[in-house]
């Protein structure tokens, strides 16, 4: 059956040029249209940043799916190594002083997505994701090089962690609280990776690290 | 509600003048942005007492007003952030010293560097509900040189941006400085993240020798910071929309001074510039409580508060458990 139109044009919300005129769209977004907005409402639940990244989307996106190259560009997260052999990695989020980071690495070669799966203390259920996508600059923004967009979004556990008994003892501090520094954490991390991809580009070095230390 | 005026402030600082070379004045205090931009700071003297500071200031303030303190004080209310004694308030050290009988002391205990706006609050539900006609609103920050001067508690990053005084202010039922809206909000989910600790674990009331400052820690920097992002912009755009007033219209804006970064987000936030929002903090420190009384003071004395215009009072308490605001049509008549 074909869905019916009218019925979506009596949603509440939603707006199309069949319901709502050009006037009325004109004036909801000027009254959307502010000239500030609050931190909390633009990073609120969602943490999305982005960058252009002048090195070739191929190389960034190859780089990207290296999870040994974390160890490079992330602020604390360091010596990875594999837990089974089914792309599982453990590694050291210094921010917690000795608490471990698991990641699954799950990429999509054709899209150029890059996506960490992760969790802190314990590698059974990863629910910290961190979404990236690498996408041709030149087909976006007309020129070389290659754009990164990366989001976060905050699943309940980062305001509670739900496997207090898997943190190493003593430990006072949750990922989850950090949440109002997300946005400047993370985009201290994509101005690393732009500045060691753009380095090793522009001087013509291997990109990567090959593997563990 | 009954219309309520704010019609003047005043403040005393204790005599001492501590500057960055008392404490831990390393590289690390210096460029940690949560700690920059005191230069300097008032810290009370080791047997000054919160009523005392409060009479100072009182006396200055019946000066300027032409006030008679033995009998134009119907409610006379604290707020002092490192109390004289445990068991009670110092409201009525204040009446005996002043001479006067107040129908009510209120002391309170709550309401932290915005508490100055919630006694705004109680005030007004007094002179409405029971008549009463005046109102002398006393705020005492003494915690930098009770607790922040102490010889362990100095060496702490922390120690250099409190800073003490007191303000006064004065408020009459009346219509001629017109309280347009007071909005208070409490949040109860944060209430207990600021917390105030011995070194040995020892509580305040048992006997130890160990050093008092504030548990604090990057992670509660994170906290704090998002929750003042959000809750004062709030409030003080409630108060403003409950007075009819464009936030682009806020004549002078006064806030609590925690620190730089606060008060650059809430102007950003507000839209206010930076000519409008008084600041202290170079000066001054964090003078938690006492802030609000005291800037006001300042406004009314620099000329920066004009007469006709609006003033916008705001802020958050300890670690976010409290938010508030409000605003007045300053207008005040000669006495």
């Amino acid at each position: 059956m074909k869905p019916d139109l009218a019925d979506i044009d009596r949603l509440p919300g939603v707006h199309r040029i069949e319901n709502c005129s050009k006037e009325q769209m004109t004036s909801l977004a000027m009254e959307m249209t502010h000239a500030v907005y609050p931190h909390d409402e633009v990073y609120g639940q969602y943490c999305p940043i982005q960058d252009y990244i002048n090195c070739p989307p191929e190389k960034a996106f190859e780089y990207l799916a290296d999870v040994y190259t974390l160890e490079e560009w992330t602020y604390s997260t360091r010596d990875f190594k594999p837990v089974s052999d089914d792309g599982l990695f453990v590694g050291l989020d210094r921010l917690g002083s000795t608490t471990k980071i698991y990641v699954r690495v799950v990429v999509n070669r054709e899209a150029m997505t890059v996506d960490f799966h992760c969790s802190w203390d314990q590698g059974e259920h990863l629910w910290m994701i961190y979404l990236m996508r690498v996408v041709p600059a030149e087909l976006v923004l007309g020129k070389p090089g290659c754009v990164v967009l990366w989001t976060n979004c905050r699943h309940p556990n980062y305001d509670r962690n739900p496997y207090p008994e898997t943190a190493p003892a003593g430990r006072k501090i949750w990922v989850g609280d950090m949440w109002p520094f997300f946005y400047a954490g993370h985009k201290i991390e994509l101005d690393n990776l732009k500045a060691i991809l753009e380095y090793r580009h522009a001087n013509r070095l291997p990109m990567t690290i090959g593997g563990p230390k | 509600m009954k219309t309520i005026s704010l019609v003047g402030a005043a403040s005393y600082l204790p005599a001492r003048i501590v500057d960055n070379a008392f404490f831990q004045d390393s590289v690390e205090e210096r460029t940690h942005v949560m700690f920059q931009g005191v230069t300097q700071r008032h810290h009370v003297a080791p047997d000054e007492l919160a009523h005392e500071m409060i009479v100072q200031a009182a006396r200055k303030l019946a000066v300027r007003l032409n006030l008679n303190l033995t009998k134009d004080v119907d409610i006379l209310m604290t707020n002092v952030t490192t109390p004289d004694q445990p068991f009670t308030g110092c409201g009525a050290d204040v009446g005996k010293a002043l001479g006067c009988r107040p129908d009510w002391i209120i002391d309170v205990h709550n309401g932290g560097c915005v508490s100055f706006i919630s006694m705004i609050a109680h005030a007004q539900a007094l002179m409405t509900c029971h008549g009463a006609k005046t109102a002398l609103l006393c705020n005492v920050q003494n915690a930098a040189g009770r607790l922040f001067a102490q010889e362990e508690t100095r060496k702490l990053k922390q120690a250099r941006i409190p800073g003490d005084g007191c303000g006064v202010a004065y408020l009459v039922a009346s219509s001629e400085a017109p309280v347009k809206a007071v909005v208070q909000r409490n949040y109860c989910e944060y209430a207990g993240d600021m917390s105030v600790i011995r070194a040995d674990g020892t509580k305040w009331w048992e006997p130890s020798t160990a050093c008092t400052f504030v548990d604090f820690n990057e992670t509660k920097i994170a906290q704090v910071m998002g929750r003042a992002n959000r809750i004062v912009p709030e409030v003080i755009r409630e108060a403003c929309r409950r007075a009819e007033l464009p936030t682009n219209e806020i004549g002078t804006l006064i806030t609590n001074q925690p620190n730089r970064l606060f008060l650059r987000n809430w102007r950003e936030a507000l839209q206010v510039p930076r000519e409008r929002h008084v600041s202290t903090f170079e000066r001054h420190g964090n003078l938690f409580g006492a802030a609000l009384p005291m800037c006001l003071e300042e406004a009314i004395d620099s000329g920066q508060l004009k007469n006709d215009s609006h003033l916008v009072l705001g802020g958050f308490a300890h670690a976010g458990d409290f938010a508030a605001a409000a605003v007045v049509h300053w207008k005040p008549t000669v006495r």
